[in-house]
């Protein structure tokens, strides 16, 4: 029985590499955590915004942030025009930045290991690349965060991110669901908008 | 203790009490009908919270050392192996509960009381498991939504679970003989796990809109992943692809190309953040 997992593994792996000949989602995964926790090991308590706008700048251009908004929006994506969409994008990005980079420096001694195979789904177009990553000082074990890429043109993207299985694009499901019930979608963007404003702007 | 029993009973019933009283007709999610009731909840260990036990957790944080939260931690997981034990014979897998067997036996020992986990590099994985979880492994699948007083996010089964295993006399009676000593007893073990949560406040409500709806679904969904079962927000049909390559979007191409906003997100900060959340349980 280990065998046959065994060989499955290494079935998976192999098909998952001549399948992305040119770029493979959990190497350009391995290879972005790397660069991002080297920059980050660079940071001392006084280049806090330097070392934050480095990672910014490597990570943004790995995220499909209108991807990532359907897939928090779900159905209700369907009502919103065009314009909509991009401002709901964009206001979800600067959620999601705002809410996010003010913690990033306190990863910076986490140990993160890629696991070398992907789930690949979607026919082929989609991949879940998992991932531990363990804390100094977490004495609960290893984490378990999992990145779901799509194929682009430019290459795979990451729209969802799930930590122990709570995806952190879905739990806003049904708070935006709520919103658009009650005020439409420009009721939503408002909702974002307002959010975003009164969040402190990260230092 | 059988007056602590009587007080669990009385507020078991007086909970499903007010359960069934508060079914709301117009859930905002299909896993909430109580959510009336939760909300009440929420805002209760939410008010507990600010005045009591994050203060109290916060000096407890500043005058002890983190090797000996780490043992703190350590002791009361002890005791947790002691019911992951249980469950796992329940739950019919013999060799996990021989392994959490194992673990209490050697933190028990060459532990010290359990004050240091020697058995997790001894290769003895902390594998634990709940009665909710042996509720689960034998056909209650899916839960409804519950806020437990203090304890917080959890389910129906969960909470029942978690109910039953405090009502029974289990080994912590070795460490306490009456009701006060009890009261300090958990006192610790809330105020030492609380501990660790501390840097994380800022970062959900920055996060939520509604940092009520924020936990519920992250906790279902986390929940659900740990009892192998599908996605909760996965269920409504809805393919992404259909999504985004509607003929509303065809004609507006993709804003991910315009790198306008100086700010970007991360991914691994954020994970990282509430990894140390989900690490919780």
């Amino acid at each position: 029985m280990k065998k046959l997992i065994a060989c499955f593994l290494v079935l998976l792996g192999l098909s998952a590499h001549s399948m992305a000949a040119i770029d493979n989602p959990v190497d350009q995964v391995r290879e972005t955590s790397r660069q991002i926790m080297d920059v980050l090991k660079q940071e001392n308590g006084k280049n806090t915004k330097q070392i934050r706008l480095q990672v910014e700048n490597l990570a943004i251009p790995q995220f499909d942030f209108q991807r990532m908004t359907a897939l928090a929006v779900g159905l209700g994506w369907r009502q919103a025009s065009p314009a909509q969409q991009s401002a709901l994008s964009q206001q979800f990005q600067t959620l999601l930045v705002r809410t996010y980079s003010t913690t990033m420096t306190r990863i910076k001694s986490a140990q993160i290991d890629i696991q070398p195979n992907a789930v690949i789904g979607n026919s082929g177009r989609e991949a879940t690349v998992k991932s531990a990553v363990s804390l100094p000082g977490n004495d609960k074990g290893p984490v378990a965060v999992d990145y779901t890429l799509y194929k682009t043109p430019q290459g795979w993207k990451v729209f969802n991110v799930s930590v122990e299985g709570a995806s952190l694009v879905t739990v806003y499901r049904n708070q935006f669901n709520q919103e658009i019930n009650k005020n439409g979608v420009d009721g939503l963007i408002k909702m974002l908008q307002d959010k975003n404003a009164a969040l402190p702007a990260a230092k | 203790m059988t007056g602590k029993r009587s007080m669990l009973r009385a507020s078991l019933i007086a909970g499903s009490l007010l359960l069934a009283g508060c079914a709301s007709t117009h859930p905002s999610s299909p896993q909430d009908p109580y959510e009336s009731f939760n909300r009440s909840m929420f805002s209760f260990n939410d008010t507990a919270d600010r005045w009591v036990v994050k203060p109290a957790a916060q000096g407890y944080h500043a005058i002890t050392p983190a090797p000996l939260r780490t043992a703190v931690g350590n002791f009361f997981d002890n005791f947790k192996d002691v019911y992951s034990a249980a469950n796992n014979l329940l739950q019919a897998e013999p060799e996990k509960a021989l392994n959490d067997i194992m673990r209490v036996a050697l933190n028990s020992t060459f532990g010290l009381f359990g004050l240091i986990d020697i058995a997790t590099p001894a290769g003895l994985k902390n594998n634990k498991t709940s009665l909710g979880d042996t509720f689960a492994h034998w056909g209650w699948k899916s839960s409804n939504y519950l806020v437990l007083p203090f304890f917080g996010p959890s389910t129906v089964r969960d909470g029942l679970g978690l109910g039953v295993s405090l009502g029974i006399n289990g080994p912590e009676r070795l460490v306490y003989h009456n009701t006060n000593e009890a009261i300090a007893f958990y006192g610790v073990y809330g105020v030492n796990t609380r501990a660790r949560y501390l840097d994380l406040d800022d970062s959900l409500y920055a996060a939520a809109l509604d940092p009520y709806s924020y936990i519920r679904d992250g906790f279902m969904q986390m929940r659900a992943r740990q009892l192998g079962l599908p996605n909760p927000t996965q269920t409504d049909e809805m393919n992404i692809d259909d999504l985004v390559s509607s003929p509303a979007t065809a004609s507006a191409p993709a804003s991910e190309a315009a790198p306008a906003a100086p700010e970007a997100s991360h991914a691994e900060a954020s994970a990282a953040a509430h990894a140390e959340a989900s690490a919780a349980q």
